[in-house]
């Protein structure tokens, strides 16, 4: 078989066409006919050589057609670029057919669909492989060893461009629906969705622009709840040296407590007040309940950029905004109120803070409100084999005056959802 | 620490613990895709006064318990019942009862078994058996509720897990059930947040159902 794929290579130039054999795949390794694979390699990248080259030639080829067809399309020339037609008919075959000679030759040396891979007996070398966009890779195996370094960049941005589109999916489920519009249609979209913002106004939220304001708004809603504020390197000291002591109703001189005013806490250390613009750390902790970390970027702004949850039991410097709790349930809740601040900041990025700290407030229920659809506390989640309890809250129709820390079964208290009973449109 | 729940296997009426329910129930844990991890032991000892006058034994407590437990491996635990005192010691108290010869071990105990997790959840299951002897005697059942540990917070969740937990158990028609009384923390000065005292006393009124259940057994059969 090889033998007469070599005789077409001496007679490259002939225009009749090859036998019509069927080409193989493999020739046996220990045949005399085939050669050694030095030789096999650089005659592949021959013909990969020669194929570019009659590509080439083809593509002038079929430029000179069209300015042959052009001319004759002009009045009182039609019949001048006949003569060019036919040559150029004449040569273009030719190149088309020794294009399909070189391309048979190559699939056959298994240069089209690394089908010598699994060969043995190649001396250590290895053919080129000509991937599917067309590029040509010298050493194929190193696609599997060094994965993208061997990958094409199509293959590389097609990757690249899946990890994204998770990843959107995951973390900002709301902008899906962007997706399938074109220019008019996002602008239509985003129409839409400014009726969101006006639900901020039934929030009373005229006189929480500052940090200040949010967080004695929040002090004053909230009266289970105990806000700290912390510059961030401060914060990392506190987390380190998490949990506190079981009974820890008076506070140590470390933590830097919001109101400072307040005359329920007995201390006697002088209490340490954070500047507000140095303020980058919120700490909302729920006793027995959970305690929430908050970030701002940039300190003393309104913009919060990150959130985790975590066990009120729980310490050390993991236990950071950006950081995950050891346990199942706060995982769960630390990853959808990623989604949710990623919401706020889209949607509401005037309060987004404001709705943030009050959202999570909705949490305080977490051992106690049961799932509004199926109306238990405990479920199995499917997906993840884990028993938990109603880690969602809705947040876009959320609406911070609904959060109060007094009665979980009133009418008006958020709702809670376990993972498998919550509906994104919630 | 994270809170727990003890339970004590009672039997039906007319039939006896034995190490076939032991092994149904671990594998009703394991169906509910628990994780086995490992080992656990908790020792439970009745200690007697040695008194050269025995005529002042009567004023001594009936039930004086000392309990070992798997997750304070340097700490050991007294209970008197009557008297509702938990106490919290260094595990060498052991050495130093033996050396002054105050105290004697009259009945020891050992509660062993496999340990299971299930999410946020923690399980053990255990036999039973006086220290010498394979004679099983019970079973019994932890649950623990890792992330909280604050009982009144984690009350509904636990009630939860144990209907979960029961409905799982009556597929396999197992003659018992398993049994949680919570005893009164705050009778031993204990607070809502959870500790290995509490544990302890748990432990001890475990006990106390099991001796009336052999009680109530034996008098059946008398």
């Amino acid at each position: 078989m090889l033998q007469q794929h070599q005789h077409h290579l001496q007679y490259a130039m002939t225009a009749e066409p090859p036998p019509s054999s069927t080409p193989t795949t493999s020739a046996p390794p220990s045949s005399t006919t085939v050669e050694a694979p030095p030789k096999q390699v650089a005659q592949a990248m021959d013909r990969l050589g020669q194929a570019a080259r009659l590509i080439a030639d083809i593509r002038l080829g079929a430029d000179r057609l069209l300015e042959a067809l052009f001319i004759a399309a002009q009045p009182h020339q039609s019949s001048k670029p006949l003569p060019l037609l036919r040559q150029e008919d004449e040569s273009m075959r030719k190149h088309l057919q020794d294009l399909r000679t070189v391309g048979k030759q190559l699939e056959e040396s298994g240069v089209l669909n690394d089908s010598l891979r699994s060969r043995s007996n190649s001396w250590g070398l290895h053919m080129p492989l000509v991937c599917p966009d067309g590029a040509v890779v010298a050493y194929a195996w190193k696609r599997q060893l060094a994965g993208q370094a061997g990958a094409s960049a199509v293959d590389r941005t097609r990757l690249a461009l899946k990890a994204f589109t998770d990843q959107k999916r995951r973390f900002f489920p709301h902008l899906n629906d962007e997706e399938d519009g074109e220019g008019t249609g996002n602008m239509s979209k985003k129409h839409h969705s400014l009726p969101a913002q006006a639900e901020d106004s039934q929030d009373n939220l005229s006189d929480c622009k500052t940090l200040s304001d949010i967080l004695t708004n929040l002090e004053k809603d909230m009266p289970n709840l105990k806000v700290f504020t912390y510059e961030r390197l401060d914060w990392l000291k506190r987390a380190s040296s998490l949990p506190a002591s079981a009974n820890d109703n008076t506070m140590e001189a470390p933590k830097h407590n919001f109101h400072s005013s307040s005359i329920l806490r007995s201390r006697t250390a002088p209490q340490n007040v954070v500047a507000m613009d140095k303020i980058a750390v919120i700490e909302l902790f729920f006793p027995s309940v959970f305690r929430a970390v908050v970030s701002l970027h940039p300190a003393g702004s309104t913009d919060p950029d990150s959130v985790a949850f975590f066990s009120p039991d729980e310490g050390g410097s993991y236990m950071h905004s950006r950081g995950s709790s050891i346990y199942h349930v706060f995982r769960q809740i630390t990853e959808h109120a990623t989604v949710a601040l990623q919401y706020f900041l889209g949607m509401r990025s005037k309060t987004a803070l404001h709705c943030l700290l009050h959202w999570i407030c909705s949490y305080q229920t977490l051992f106690s409100k049961v799932c509004n659809k199926c109306e238990r506390l405990l479920a199995m989640d499917r997906q993840s084999a884990l028993i938990l309890p109603p880690v969602r809250r809705p947040y876009q129709s959320f609406s911070a005056s609904n959060i109060f820390s007094t009665q979980d079964q009133s009418s008006n208290a958020p709702e809670a959802y376990h993972i498998g009973c919550f509906s994104d449109g919630a | 620490m994270p809170l727990k729940w003890v339970f004590n296997w009672q039997p039906n009426a007319g039939s006896t613990v034995n190490s076939q329910i032991l092994n149904e129930v671990s594998q009703c844990v394991e169906s509910m895709n628990g994780v086995k991890e490992g080992r656990w032991k908790a020792t439970l000892t009745f200690y007697k006064p040695m008194l050269r006058d025995q005529a002042l034994a009567a004023e001594f407590p009936r039930e004086f318990i000392g309990i070992s437990l798997p997750e304070q491996p340097n700490k050991y635990y007294f209970i008197l019942r009557g008297n509702k005192i938990v106490l919290e010691a260094d595990s060498s108290i052991q050495l130093i009862m033996e050396k002054l010869q105050s105290y004697k071990s009259r009945v020891a105990l050992n509660f062993e078994g496999f340990q299971y997790q299930l999410g946020d959840f923690q399980l053990r299951v255990g036999k039973v058996v006086p220290t010498h002897s394979e004679n099983l005697r019970g079973i019994v059942m932890e649950v623990e509720y890792l992330p909280i540990s604050s009982l009144e917070k984690s009350k509904q969740i636990m009630d939860e897990f144990v209907e979960i937990w029961q409905e799982a158990v009556s597929k396999r028609s197992l003659p018992g059930h398993f049994m949680h009384i919570e005893p009164n923390f705050s009778e031993y000065g204990l607070a809502d947040h959870y500790t290995s005292q509490h544990t302890a006393v748990q432990y001890a009124h475990v006990m106390g159902h099991l001796i009336a259940t052999v009680q109530a057994v034996q008098a059946g059969r008398n």
